[in-house]
């Protein structure tokens, strides 16, 4: 009696005999092996493409590569000359939004480059002036520099924004440069981005002390 | 050898090796641009030039302005009869062709581009073919029209119809310079500059040769490569005979008898005055000498296999020398049975033959299939491209090489793959003859019945003849790279099984069948050789409606409109409809 190999149980059961699906034999008929029919149905098949997108590319009638991107026809794109616009929420460069009166709404809290895992945000709060309405009560970026080479793009600082001071809407992606200094954007470069809607306030308004939509506490009810 | 022959032969070699040559470029440009075309992606069009818009207004504007004055200034001296009339066809039928094409080509800008005017906004709505098939329509009403012009008035009307053309080529040029857009014109032909810069590369790049390689083999391979691909050209026949007459009465051919074309000749092709072949040279070995040429070709892929001292290289000059080793045997039978027909080896003999009869491929249909296999696999392209196949052996017998000899390398397989094309038309498509084409003119004829006659001179018969040989073989050239892109590659084994267990039986029972069919058909007697004759120009008519036909479709494809769904489905696209689309230009190109 045959030696019965042990039951193992990452394998098949031990003597059963293998099942296997029955697959036919490709036929060999006298049309496959004579290879001259598929070869003119190939060459048909090429030659369809050819004609068709030598022409869509000649009379510039290319598929457009996002809007009718589902179609059939030449898929890829000249970059330079053609770009396919990011999604909305596409996080590209950083920009400051700004206040009505151009300044920028960034209060210099630090929150974003104390959020920022890749350390590249560095802020320098400065006063308002003696009188200032704002003195007190907020302060402004003396400096704002941005090193777009070691940032990450992860967004995080445009969620720890308070104020929706920097956004990442810009859609317009790391642009490449022939020196580790150029990548280094600061305040007033970073003020002059707008958004994909061309504005460079954000959507959200701001509510400045003394406006009558401001929520909360205002400099009269300090004396408390 | 007289001063006028080494002149002659000079000229030939010149015509061809520069069209081998361009030719090999443009292949290379054409594989490049096919690959993308069938893999729907856009290819190599990166390589642009940036012409001033004055150049660009001058260079489209020379070729009309030089048709228009040379129109104008043919028409100012007096024709009389049978040059009259057909200078009076000719430009009516060029006047209407230039009219239709340029509405047409204007009526695609104003479709894609707008209109700049109040003329051109009725072309807004034009369907382009309409405008092609009203155009085919004044095609045939102005050589019915024709007819109608009394013949007494023909001189008169040659005339006044080359000023119209004139005027039309004038007209159409300065329009469409005055639509050259302003700024910098950038020029990319469609990537051909690539071709261009690939070659300016090739030269400067560094010149490598691996340290323990033969120094002198290494060098002499890719010249032997590319020695074999030019040299086989020299027997390939490129036009009708030419016909000069002994202008100065001295009894032999000299250099001012040149200008003494004869004006006509008769349709036997018979010469009574100097025979020129449109040949390099006719030998009485003619195929034989290409067979032998071609094989010093497995020289320079051993010998750079050989001298390389890498593996890889070395098996793939194996792989091609016993490729081509093996597939000359079944390329020289399959040819027999052609022979056997022809009743010559001669190249020019059997473009005779091909123009008096039926072309090759219908006489040998097998023997076509089993030579073009065989050429396919002697060539080294795809789908027989083991000694180069880059999956298995890199780059196989070129491996080591770089730089030009690299160069040389690629543009020898490219002129191979050209010379094929030549080769395939010479022998199987007619050569330099087209359907119901004779030396002295039209002739369409069904055996005894005459359809259509039209004399033409022997200049136009001759010119036709050649620009029919070069565009033929373009064609076949342009055919055969899509095999590259349709085809995969053979295993090794299935190659050899392939080149002597099938293609050399069938070679040698074709080569048999012919025998005894030509045999038995000879012997047949007058009655057989009336329907012989019969079939064959049944086939050149099918030869000439498929080719309408095709030109046809073509042109239809062409004008066909698309439409297509559009996709509003992702934040991207909503940004790319308010652009108005990714493209906002049309791809120059």
């Amino acid at each position: 009696m045959a030696k019965r190999t042990p039951s193992n149980p990452w394998t098949k059961p031990a003597g059963a005999p293998v099942q296997g699906k029955a697959i036919p034999r490709p036929r060999r008929t006298a049309e496959v092996q004579s290879y001259l029919p598929e070869l003119f149905r190939g060459m048909a098949i090429t030659m369809r493409h050819f004609f068709k997108n030598t022409k869509e590319m000649m009379l510039g009638q290319k598929p457009d590569p996002v809007l009718e991107a589902l179609n059939e026809g030449v898929t890829t794109i000249c970059y330079p000359e053609e770009k396919r616009p990011y999604p909305e929420r596409f996080r590209g460069l950083h920009r400051l939004t700004l206040r009505d009166d151009g300044s920028p709404r960034c209060v210099a809290c630090l929150c974003c480059s104390t959020a920022c895992p890749a350390q590249c945000i560095h802020i320098e709060a400065g006063e308002y002036g003696e009188g200032d309405k704002r003195r007190g009560y907020e302060r402004f970026p003396k400096t704002f520099v941005i090193d777009e080479l070691r940032c990450i793009f992860c967004g995080f600082c445009v969620e720890a924004c308070p104020c929706d001071a920097i956004r990442m809407d810009t859609g317009i992606h790391a642009t490449p440069y022939d020196s580790r200094e150029q990548f280094i954007y600061r305040k007033d470069l970073l003020m002059e981005f707008t958004g994909r809607d061309g504005s460079r306030k954000s959507a959200n308004p701001r509510h400045e002390p003394g406006d009558p939509t401001h929520p909360g506490l205002s400099r009269e009810q300090m004396d408390h | 050898m007289s001063l006028v022959e080494i002149v002659l032969a000079v000229v030939k070699i010149l015509i061809l090796a520069l069209f081998f040559l361009n030719m090999a470029a443009l292949s290379t440009w054409a594989d490049r641009r096919q690959g993308a075309m069938v893999q729907d992606r856009v290819g190599p069009n990166r390589a642009v030039v940036y012409l001033p818009n004055m150049v660009a207004r001058v260079i489209v504007l020379l070729p009309p302005a030089l048709f228009g004055v040379l129109a104008i200034f043919s028409s100012l001296g007096q024709l009389a009869g049978r040059a009259a009339a057909e200078r009076f066809t000719m430009n009516v039928q060029l006047t209407i062709l230039v009219a239709w094409f340029s509405l047409l080509v204007l009526c695609a800008k104003v479709r894609s581009g707008g209109a700049i005017n109040r003329a051109e906004q009725m072309f807004e709505d034009t369907d382009p073919r309409s405008i092609f098939f009203a155009g085919l329509g004044v095609h045939a009403i102005g050589l019915v029209a024709g007819r109608l012009v009394p013949p007494a008035a023909i001189p008169l009307a040659a005339q006044v119809s080359g000023f119209v053309l004139g005027g039309v080529f004038l007209l159409v040029g300065l329009y469409a310079t005055s639509r050259v857009p302003d700024g910098k014109i950038p020029l990319r032909l469609a990537g051909t500059l690539h071709a261009l810069a690939d070659s300016v590369k090739m030269i400067w790049k560094e010149d490598f040769i691996p340290k323990n390689a033969d120094r002198l083999l290494h060098g002499l391979a890719p010249v032997l490569a590319v020695f074999s691909a030019l040299a086989v050209m020299a027997v390939i026949p490129f036009g009708n005979d030419l016909c000069f007459a002994d202008g100065n009465k001295n009894g032999t051919l000299d250099l001012s008898d040149l200008g003494h074309l004869l004006a006509t000749v008769p349709a036997s092709g018979a010469c009574n005055g100097f025979r020129v072949k449109l040949q390099i040279i006719d030998l009485n070995v003619g195929i034989l000498y290409v067979f032998g040429i071609a094989g010093t070709g497995i020289i320079g892929a051993a010998i750079a296999g050989w001298a390389s001292d890498n593996k890889f290289a070395l098996l793939g000059g194996l792989r091609a020398s016993s490729q081509m080793v093996s597939y000359e045997v079944a390329m020289g039978l399959s040819l027999v049975g052609l022979f056997l027909i022809y009743g010559s080896v001669r190249m020019s003999d059997m473009a005779v033959w091909q123009g008096q009869n039926a072309w090759g491929v219908f006489v040998q249909p097998l023997g076509f299939v089993l030579f073009l296999t065989a050429l396919c696999a002697e060539t080294k392209r795809v789908p027989f491209d083991q000694p180069e196949g880059e999956s298995e052996i890199v780059a196989g017998y070129f491996l080591e090489y770089s730089g030009f000899k690299w160069g040389m390398f690629m543009t020898g397989e490219y002129i191979e793959l050209v010379f094929s094309s030549a080769l395939l038309v010479a022998l199987f498509f007619g050569g330099y003859s087209l359907p119901f084409l004779h030396p002295d003119g039209l002739n369409i004829a069904f055996g005894d019945t005459v359809l259509f006659q039209y004399k033409m001179t022997h200049l136009a018969v001759s010119l036709i003849s050649a620009i029919a040989f070069f565009g033929k073989t373009v064609f076949v050239t342009w055919v055969q790279i899509f095999f590259r892109w349709t085809l995969p590659r053979f295993r090794y084994d299935q190659l050899m099984k392939l080149g002597w267990t099938k293609l050399l039986p069938l070679a040698i029972a074709n080569m048999m069948v012919t025998g005894v069919v030509v045999l038995a058909l000879r012997n047949a007697g007058p009655a057989a050789d009336s329907w012989l004759k019969l079939l064959a120009d049944i086939t050149q008519g099918v030869v000439a409606v498929a080719t309408l036909a095709g030109f046809v479709a073509v042109v239809v494809g062409l004008l066909e409109p698309v439409e297509r769904k559009k996709f509003l489905a992702s934040s991207a696209a909503r940004f790319a409809a308010a652009m108005g689309g990714v493209k906002p230009e049309p791809q120059q190109a």
